[in-house]
């Protein structure tokens, strides 16, 4: 496990592989049903799914809930990455909570109940996983904007995607001149392993430094640029505020895809109450 | 001097006019301009040359209103744009007259695909019709039909016309472009050039250029401002311009290898005195008709690879990189490639044609899918990166990203510093002494010049004393005579890296370096020999679009015979002898090699580093 470990934290999960990953989820799945959705429309589903699952306990509607944004997340064509952390992040959770339980003397009843909690959290992460990851940046804070959020808000989502890439091959780079130039221990016994592990963990917080200044040297342009595009201007004139969002139309399919999910929660409500 | 700059009496089409301008950055002791007074014709493709640090960006962040609007300092004198004085303007309305490029055009995109970046100016600037405005610019641009695509699917050259797109979209009469060519291969760099012409021709733009590539000059522009010591020298006709050999030299810019020639045969009284000299080759063939080649007994070199040791060797390798969407996209398909001890290698190719890729495979951080990539005997299958860097070490196209410490001392000790190297220390100091670096030993290393940046990067690259030593583009981004310095320093570290390969577009540093030369061409080796060979073959370099250089051309234009790569080898090849019948010392005085009147101007403190 340990040698799988040390051998996979740059070799297989590479830099590359995360910039990969990160591209995909932005950008690589841009003509999904999700995908294509009128923003606004999304937001408000998003609100539903991602609130009322806290409030409620009933088994059936949770699972309804659970199943149609199980479809809508398979349906945006979510890039395994993302899935793989929801997944660590939601049974770590309530693991570790049951762990809890049993270590301060609780018994196998509070499983039940941990049961319905990861069902909650998995609905509430899915749904955001489904928007947040669904919709590529520029269309989600186009509908931020729409809900009020401030321009500059909106401007930084859609800048950090367009900078990310850069940034992370950037910090391979970095690393690769780590790589390259060390001397990392010998990871032939397993206290090596070990050593090696914490090594690279090193290298990478060490590589840090040089990002930060090769990426501050890098936003003079930048900046510059952003002044002689009129960033500022447009930041405070609302005609432009107003063209941004003329982009956004809510279709026929829109609504299609909010009767639905209606018309399913409405069901698993009924079956609730027949059961 | 001032009289040839104010000469132009017609006062009516002047888009620009500058007076009596004196600019000091904040915190600066000099002005880096003062008391620079010029016009600039309305529709004029203007080439601005100039030494480093002569204020040439500075003078071009003044006119787009950066300076004073933008960035603070000590401001003087009046600059007017189209009749408008820019203290009066803002930035916002000097935009939609001023377009600006820079020369790390990729951080002024800010968007992420291309009808977005090219219509966000007008979308903020609240034009309605924004979408149109940056449909219109893509297609001035000549990126039409790549609307939606996104910027990392865009190789370097459209990268920059879509940074150009984007500041043709506000519509500016002026356009200005910092060193527009300096990281492309020769046919990108042709490829923006015929787009600034078609700008300025079909859509009458005046256009301004901060070039080092007086070749390129030649060929495009119509005027060149020469700016020396933060002062306007000059205004003249491009021809005229680039004719000042020794005035341009002593700036440290490089006419011509056509119009040097030319000069030298002046000088030696081979071409009449007073007649205009050839600056493109086109214009050579008119002005050196009279020259005779004159064999100069060399054989073509021939490829001697038999008998030495193979070092590293590709064995059918393919190799293919994940892609954003649909399938990886393969680089290499059945590579195979042997380099031997002791040869010095230029690997050629377009952007995008592998060479990058090749040396990363070498050094272990890219393994093939199939096939085998084997170094000094071994594998490169399960072994590390780590364990190979006695063996064999790569150089980044960027330095940055070699710059691991605060200080170029622990950057260089590093590698040797981790491994115990004995007495690292003194090796750290002769290296710092070698590559001339001593003095800035304590410096970070991302805070140097250009120059003094590749230098370190060099140095961190041979620390290790690696038996090969891999160097990619080292002369991208540099001007002129920091490329020709860097071209000495590699010259100099033949003798201590055993094998040396590098990945490069400069044919200048290909012809005067290289004794082998790998060109790539979509993954396959196209072609492998000697610059005889390569430069002999007219159909690889049709089919690969490398450009010998210009003097080579010149040669081959006046006889096919001619295989001359610089300056001295053409006059050798072309000079009169019966001129000198029997007096073969009389030659050798005449003879002054570029390099030893760089060194010339290097004491005379021309470097400007």
């Amino acid at each position: 496990m340990m040698q799988k470990l040390s051998e996979n934290i740059l070799d297989k999960f590479s830099m590359d592989f995360l910039r990969n990953q990160v591209l995909k989820n932005a950008y690589g799945n841009d003509d999904t049903i999700i995908a294509v959705r009128d923003p606004r429309i999304l937001l408000v589903w998003y609100l539903f799914f991602g609130l009322v699952p806290w409030f409620v306990n009933d088994l059936p509607f949770l699972l309804g809930c659970f199943v149609l944004v199980t479809v809508t997340t398979l349906l945006a064509r979510v890039a395994g990455l993302v899935l793989l952390l929801f997944a660590v992040g939601v049974f770590t959770q309530t693991g570790y909570l049951l762990a809890a339980t049993i270590l301060f003397g609780g018994d196998a009843s509070a499983i039940a109940p941990l049961l319905v909690l990861t069902l909650k959290v998995a609905t509430v992460s899915l749904a955001s996983v489904t928007v947040f990851s669904g919709l590529d940046p520029d269309r989600l804070s186009n509908g931020l904007m729409w809900f009020g959020c401030p321009e500059r808000l909106s401007f930084s989502i859609s800048y950090a995607y367009r900078m990310l890439p850069m940034l992370m091959e950037e910090f391979q780079n970095v690393l690769l001149s780590y790589r390259l130039r060390g001397n990392p221990p010998a990871h032939n016994t397993v206290p090596g392993k070990i050593k090696y592990l914490i090594y690279q963990v090193k290298i990478i917080i060490h590589a840090f430094y040089p990002l930060m200044l090769n990426t501050a040297k890098r936003s003079r342009t930048t900046v510059e640029a952003l002044e002689i595009k009129g960033y500022r201007y447009a930041a405070v004139n609302k005609e432009v505020r107003k063209m941004k969002l003329s982009s956004l139309k809510v279709t026929y399919d829109d609504m299609i895809f909010l009767a639905i999910s209606f018309l399913w929660v409405a069901v698993t409500a009924l079956v609730s109450t027949l059961v | 001097m001032q009289s040839d700059v104010m000469d132009k009496s017609n006062s009516m089409d002047k888009i620009i006019r500058i007076e009596d301008l004196t600019y000091t950055y904040p915190g600066a002791q000099q002005p880096t301009l003062s008391h620079v007074s010029l016009e600039i014709e309305k529709g004029d493709f203007l080439a601005v040359v100039g030494n480093n640090g002569c204020g040439k960006s500075t003078l071009c962040k003044v006119l787009n209103g950066l300076i004073p609007h933008f960035i603070a300092g000590e401001f003087s004198g009046s600059v007017f744009i189209d009749g408008e004085n820019t203290l009066q303007a803002d930035v916002g309305a000097l935009a939609r007259k001023v377009g600006y490029v820079y020369q790390d055009f990729e951080n002024q995109i800010v968007r992420p695909t291309v009808l977005d970046d090219a219509s966000y100016a007008c979308l903020n600037y609240g034009m309605a019709d924004y979408e149109e405005r940056g449909r219109e610019a893509l297609h001035q641009c000549g990126l039409e039909g790549r609307e939606e695509e996104y910027i990392w699917q865009l190789s370097g050259g459209q990268t920059h016309l879509l940074a150009l797109a984007g500041a043709v979209a506000l519509g500016p009469e002026i356009l200005i472009l910092d060193e527009p060519i300096a990281q492309l291969d020769p046919g990108h760099a042709d490829r923006i050039y015929e787009v600034l012409r078609e700008l300025n021709e079909t859509y009458g733009k005046t256009i301004i250029v901060i070039e080092h590539h007086t070749e390129y000059i030649a060929d495009y522009c119509k005027h060149v401002l020469l700016l020396r010591d933060g002062q306007a020298a000059w205004i003249l006709p491009a021809g005229e311009a680039l004719a000042r050999v020794e005035e341009l030299q002593e700036s440290n810019i490089f006419p011509p290898q056509v119009t040097i020639a030319g000069f030298r045969l002046q000088k030696e009284g081979l071409l009449p005195a007073g007649c205009p000299l050839p600056t493109t080759v086109e214009e050579g063939k008119k002005a050196l008709a009279g020259l005779t080649f004159y064999a100069d007994g060399r054989d073509m070199q021939e490829a001697s690879q038999t008998g030495a040791q193979t070092v590293a060797q590709f064995q059918d390798v393919k190799v293919s990189y994940r892609s954003v969407k649909g399938e990886p996209r393969v680089i290499f398909d059945g590579l195979n490639l042997s380099i031997h001890k002791g040869e010095k290698i230029a690997l050629i190719g377009s952007n995008g044609a592998g060479k990058s890729t090749m040396m990363k495979m070498l050094v272990g951080l890219l393994r093939p899918s199939e096939g085998t990539v084997t170094l000094d005997g071994t594998v490169l299958k399960n072994v590390k990166p780590e364990a190979l860097s006695q063996q064999i070490s790569l150089v980044y196209q960027n330095p940055e990203e070699m710059f691991i410490k605060d200080s170029i001392y622990s950057d260089i000790a590093y590698a040797m510093q981790v491994r115990g190297v004995e007495d690292w220390q003194k090796k750290t100091e002769a290296l710092l002494a070698r590559f001339r670096l001593s003095e800035l030993s304590d410096r970070d290393g991302r805070l140097l010049s250009g120059g003094q940046m590749r230098r370190a990067s060099l140095a961190i690259g041979v620390a290790l004393n690696p038996g090969i030593l891999l160097l990619d583009e080292p002369t991208a981004n540099l001007d002129i005579a920091t490329r020709k310095e860097i071209m000495r320093t590699l010259t100099d570290m033949k003798d201590v890296t055993d094998t040396v390969m590098i990945a490069t577009h400069d044919m200048q540093l290909v012809c005067e370096w290289a004794e082998r030369i790998i060109v790539l061409c979509q993954g396959n080796v196209v072609a492998d020999g000697t610059r005889d060979a390569i430069f002999g073959n007219a159909s690889v370099v049709k089919k690969v679009g490398i450009r010998p250089p210009e003097i080579f051309s010149m040669g081959q234009a006046l006889d096919e015979r001619a295989f001359c790569y610089t300056v001295d080898e053409f006059l050798q090849s072309f000079r009169k002898t019966e001129l000198f019948p029997d007096d073969r010392d009389h030659r050798e005085p005449l003879f002054v090699s570029t390099w030893e009147q760089e060194k010339r101007y290097e004491q005379t403190g021309g470097m400007g580093q």
